[in-house]
């Protein structure tokens, strides 16, 4: 009987966090549906100046793309770096400490740096350029403890294979290391982005403006982003937040649409790499 | 076809020393087998025969390997060109997680020892010199996880043999697969010594005697004994010899 009632206790202690998610869960419907009834599908390609979010979207999708752009090869690099080159001694701890660091480090921080740094320091100015400097650094951290856990899966045996067949260390670490890895290495790279699509204060000062002439024609012009929109929109329009939840709504979706590639693409490639079961 | 002529190797991995002045000189074109009980250095003896010791960190070897009387711990030596002529098949079978026909074309791709047509010709020889090639013939391009582990162990012996290496180093081979398996893969290993240095490391004692033509003993780091298998299992000259092969301890 004892057992009976551990287990109902169990039940209860394991069945709170559940409920926990079907609030959020419900939540998420309460913002799809008070942001549809605001949401108008040819406002989405509207230019701001015409009422609509169009420059938004697409300086929105700049800014990822740009960022993943820049904090995928660099974070990757040095993953690599960490795991199959670095010797192991205090110099390797110290940036394995600073890593931790960076992503514990709140964004509106990283977004003064931005500033001061890259906006100042480099005369890169509020640009876009700026913005991808400025989010590469909140995604490094993502990147490079997933591409590093993706590495460490990989079974060893590969390796040493391809080196015992005469290769170089980087044709074994690249052609086996990193190519059966690939899968975890975009999966955290889509992480990277997912982390950083809605993030407001790292690019509040560093490359966003409320309202610009057509898209950003160069890297180092400002741009507009949907995130600051809605910030600015609230804050400092005194807009109702009702209006405001279509442009809440299209970023939820880009979003959730990096989280969904991300997942399905781990799905696919996990079923082509028998030795990770 | 080469001659292996180890002299007084000594390997270290941190504070342990593995290899204690071990000497001994390897016959071309033909199977020897390494035995001797747990942690006693059979391993390091043929990871040192393709310098696979220095990947781990902390290792460190003094003495000379001749192979074709050039010394492979010269500074001259060229280790990639080494590995190429000193192929190694592993204690479990570790193909790459490609398919069957990409584990064999690997090896000469790297080396650029071939290109399209000549590749498919390396590979069908090489799947049939590790007589694999009838039963996989038509199925090159599934994946080698597909295939059973014995098959695996074939892929990989036919990975190794595909870049004309001159010794091929097996590290307890059969040691992870069932007997029908195994009895395939030593038949495999008797053909394979006929044309090459075949060195193999085995804790099976019977394995040994079935398999090779010479058997070196090691204990502890040190060569006890080295001589042609009948006579090292009939007339052991040694007394730690006669002990292990008697299953007194081992």
């Amino acid at each position: 009987m004892a057992s009976v009632t551990k287990e109902r206790v169990l039940f209860v202690i394991f069945g709170v966090p559940m409920v926990t998610c079907l609030l959020v869960f419900f939540w998420i419907v309460f913002v799809l549906s008070t942001g549809i009834g605001t949401l108008r599908w040819d406002l989405l390609t509207t230019s701001v100046l015409q009422g609509g979010i169009f420059e938004m979207i697409i300086g929105t999708v700049y800014l990822l793309l740009g960022a993943a752009g820049i904090a995928g090869p660099v974070g990757v690099l040095a993953a690599v770096y960490l795991v199959e080159y670095a010797p192991r001694g205090k110099f390797t701890r110290i940036i394995d400490q600073a890593i931790n660091n960076l992503a514990g480090v709140p964004s509106i921080v990283i977004g003064l740096f931005g500033y001061t740094f890259f906006c100042r320091q480099l005369g890169l100015g509020i640009s876009l350029a700026a913005g991808w400097l400025t989010l590469t650094l909140m995604m490094l951290p993502i990147v490079i403890r997933g591409t590093e856990e993706a590495i460490k899966l990989v079974p060893a045996s590969f390796k040493e294979a391809a080196l015992a067949l005469g290769t170089t260390k980087w044709k074994a670490t690249s052609s086996m290391t990193i190519s059966s890895a690939a899968p975890g290495i975009i999966t955290s790279i889509m992480l990277g982005v997912a982390r950083v699509a809605g993030e407001t204060a790292a690019i509040l000062f560093t490359s966003c403006v409320l309202v610009t002439r057509g898209l950003p024609k160069s890297p180092f012009e400002p741009v507009m982003a949907l995130a600051y929109n809605l910030f600015v929109k609230i804050v400092a329009l005194g807009e109702s937040p009702d209006e405001v939840f279509g442009i809440a709504l299209v970023l939820f979706f880009i979003v959730a649409f990096f989280a969904t590639a991300a997942i399905s693409l781990r799905i696919h490639y996990r079923r082509r790499q028998p030795w990770l079961r | 076809m080469a001659e292996v002529d180890i002299r007084k190797l000594n390997t270290w991995f941190k504070d342990n020393h593995v290899l204690k002045d071990l000497s001994l000189t390897i016959k071309e074109n033909a199977v020897t087998a390494v035995m001797g009980p747990s942690g006693c250095g059979k391993t390091t003896l043929i990871r040192a025969i393709n310098r696979m010791n220095e990947i781990i960190s902390g290792s460190r070897t003094t003495g000379e390997v001749y192979i074709n009387g050039i010394n492979i711990y010269d500074e001259n030596t060229n280790v990639y060109e080494l590995r190429r002529k000193v192929g190694m098949v592993f204690q479990r079978p570790n193909p790459f997680p490609k398919s069957v026909f990409e584990n064999v074309a690997f090896g000469p791709k790297i080396h650029k020892m071939a290109n399209g047509k000549e590749i498919d010709k390396i590979v069908e020889r090489s799947l049939k010199e590790a007589a694999l090639w009838e039963e996989i013939k038509d199925r090159l391009n599934d994946s080698a996880f597909s295939l059973s582990g014995g098959q695996q162990q074939r892929l990989c012996i036919a990975r190794a043999l595909a870049v004309e290496p001159e010794v091929v180093l097996m590290d307890e081979p059969c040691s992870a697969l069932d007997p029908t398996a195994t009895t395939k893969i030593e038949a495999l290993i008797r053909e394979i010594g006929e044309k090459y240095t075949v060195i193999i490391v085995t804790h099976n004692l019977q394995q040994a005697a079935r398999v090779s033509d010479f058997t070196a003993f090691l204990y502890v780091g040190k060569l006890v004994e080295y001589g042609d298998t009948k006579s090292v299992f009939e007339n052991p000259k040694s007394e730690l010899t006669e002990k292990y092969i008697t299953g007194e301890f081992g």
